[in-house]
């Protein structure tokens, strides 16, 4: 509508733009740019000393594993479910997608105890084990990596089924069809004709659960606490407990960075692909 | 004017409305040139400190007592911060805390002879950041908290490092209160006597299979217990009450090697034109009737010598000159000294 006036446009987009400057841009990089000042001058000396303590890189390390490990499983896992939505009939398919969306509408404080009641040593797992027989002494399953993990997939794992489900209602419906009568199997199908038709659903459910995973606060907190910290619970640590904003900001940077990093990362895969086929 | 001449004359009930109106905004007015002293504390039991100590306070001095409350470093930072023109009059904090806002010049020398309950303190709390910059109001107790139907009896600390604990000790975080005096006595337990303790940390860097997490605030491990994912927790004596009311088998330790201890302080701060009021607030704090029903509380042990608590009072508190003598306390200055090391070995060598 716009197009031969530009003037017009950016003067209908100029009020918006700059409410976000003002309320978001401005503020967050006043925060974080506390994290490149080293006494008055600007430069990257808080992020060496940030990484050379080694807690700091366990941390830094366990965050990107277990939030990489999340995503691929919730992609595994997230394909098998969608291939299954998709070929459901209408009626059946929205009552399965309402489960799947209904873990998102509980509080993640409420669903986060919930996974307590369930991993805790006299919880529910631990006692059905006994009870099979299958173990004397309850495993210690709270406060581990595992934990986390568990917590974080529960928790992403709706995200990347849903974008998966959209790419595969995008993709053409004779392109599987196709592949099987030139022989493919159903691997090959999957591998070559789905995978690379969907892999725009595929970056975009990566990107929102590979960044949230790095950016969850909650989960990580009550099932891996203070021994298993993560970026985000070492930041809260640092700004509620020890009042060392200059850290907490340094972290801060490194989540916002290595959440643009990944994004990108999983644009060029897409892209590469794409070139490639 | 004729009118409400006339409506206090022909209506007493409506008369009176009006009188009680006029004289509710008269107090009103009175409250806007109320005098106010605003205290920085923590947030545990603020409902209790409201009850029984601020709320009978401002009846009695006329004033307005404004609480803030948080953690020890958090409120630290906010006094640093507004150190020019402080809006806090008074704080209570840690020991070591307490010494550290001394030591940046954040506070005022409290002039003893105007508390009145001065003389009744133990020693340990009547000037325990010199200089006469802090008195202390409370101490604690810190020992290990065990279960009792599945574990022997403790009798040191060493008894947290049993193999049978594995995988069921929480420990409080370095950032907490308690860790100082955790390093401390994994120390002395095993015979350690540098005045840094620097093998607790060693110590307790062997202690990492039996450890589960690393608790931050004392609610956490009331829950720890209940949920049967520990067995044993060096607590603060403040938190025993709220142990017990799992109705768990518990029992607290008495150690071979003596409890550690520390101490809370009042401070005032620099720069208050509340001085008076100060004064007036921190020896209401010491007095006995508000000491003894902060202990029946059961929300901090007794300083003042006159409290007297009854047996079943005195088992949820550091009360007494035998249990607090027995208190071995950190000196601030200590803890002050050597916790940016203590931070750092716990981070490399605890923490991973």
């Amino acid at each position: 509508m716009f197009q031969d006036r530009p003037l017009t446009g950016y003067l209908l987009a100029s009020p918006a733009l700059l409410a976000c400057a003002l309320i978001l841009i401005v503020p967050v990089g006043i925060l974080l740019s506390a994290a490149f000042q080293v006494d008055g001058r600007v430069g990257l000396g808080q992020f060496v000393s940030f990484f050379a303590d080694p807690l700091n890189q366990d941390v830094f390390w366990r965050t990107l594993r277990l939030a990489a490990l999340v995503t691929i499983t919730s992609a595994v896992l997230g394909y098998i479910a969608a291939l299954a939505i998709v070929g459901m009939s209408p009626g059946k398919r929205s009552l399965v997608t309402s489960l799947v969306v209904l873990p998102l509408m509980i509080s993640p404080i409420a669903r986060t105890y919930a996974w307590i009641v369930i991993l805790g040593r006299s919880g529910l797992f631990n006692n059905t084990l006994q009870g099979l027989g299958l173990g004397d002494t309850p495993l210690r399953l709270l406060f581990t990596e595992g934990a986390v993990f568990i917590g974080l997939l529960q928790l992403f794992l709706p995200y990347m089924i849903l974008s998966l489900v959209s790419a595969l209602e995008n993709l053409p419906r004779d392109v599987t069809a196709a592949a099987s009568v030139l022989g493919a199997n159903r691997w090959q199908t999957f591998v070559r004709v789905i995978l690379p038709l969907t892999r725009e659903g595929l970056v975009a459910g990566g990107t929102i659960v590979f960044t949230g995973s790095v950016t969850a606060y909650i989960t990580p907190a009550i099932l891996g606490g203070s021994k298993i910290l993560m970026l985000e619970t070492l930041m809260v640590q640092r700004v509620n407990v020890t009042n060392d904003i200059v850290s907490a900001s340094v972290i801060a940077v490194i989540l916002v960075a290595t959440s643009l990093v990944a994004n990108d990362l999983l644009r060029r895969l897409a892209t590469s692909r794409r070139e490639r086929s | 004017m004729k009118p409400v001449v006339l409506t206090f004359s022909t209506s007493p009930f409506l008369g009176r409305m009006i009188a009680a109106a006029v004289i509710s905004l008269s107090m009103t007015s009175a409250a806007w040139a109320q005098q106010q002293v605003v205290v920085s504390t923590f947030g545990i039991n603020q409902d209790a400190f409201q009850r029984i100590l601020f709320k009978p306070f401002e009846a009695e001095c006329q004033c307005k007592v404004v609480v803030e409350s948080g953690n020890n470093a958090d409120r630290l930072a906010k006094l640093e911060a507004r150190k020019d023109s402080p809006n806090v009059d008074m704080a209570v904090f840690l020991d070591f805390t307490g010494l550290e806002a001394a030591n940046k010049g954040l506070t005022e020398k409290i002039d003893t002879s105007k508390l009145t309950n001065f003389g009744k303190l133990y020693d340990f709390a009547k000037d325990p950041l010199g200089n006469g910059m802090g008195v202390g109001y409370t101490a604690f107790g810190t020992s290990i908290v065990y279960r009792t139907d599945k574990l022997k009896e403790f009798t040191s600390w060493k008894d947290l490092w049993r193999p049978e604990l594995k995988g069921r000790v929480a420990i409080p975080n370095i950032t907490t209160s308690q860790a100082p005096n955790v390093i401390m006595m994994a120390d002395k337990a095993f015979g350690g006597s540098s005045a840094n303790f620097a093998g607790g940390i060693d110590k307790l860097a062997e202690l990492k299979p039996n450890i589960v997490t690393f608790y931050e605030r004392g609610a956490q491990v009331v829950t720890l217990f209940a949920q049967d994912e520990i067995w044993a927790a060096p607590v603060g004596r403040f938190n025993w009450g709220n142990l017990k009311k799992t109705n768990l088998p518990l029992a607290w330790m008495r150690p071979a090697e003596g409890e550690a201890g520390g101490v809370n302080v009042m401070i005032m701060i620099k720069g208050t034109k509340q001085a008076d009021l100060v004064h007036r607030l921190m020896d209401k704090w010491l007095s006995e009737p508000i000491q003894k029903a902060l202990a029946d509380a059961l929300v901090d042990s007794p300083v003042n010598m006159d409290v007297k608590l009854t047996p079943e009072v005195a088992e949820f508190s550091t009360y007494g000159a035998e249990d607090l003598g027995k208190l071995q306390l950190i000196p601030p200055a200590i803890t002050l000294q050597h916790r940016g090391d203590w931070v750092s070995g716990w981070n490399a060598r605890v923490a991973r």
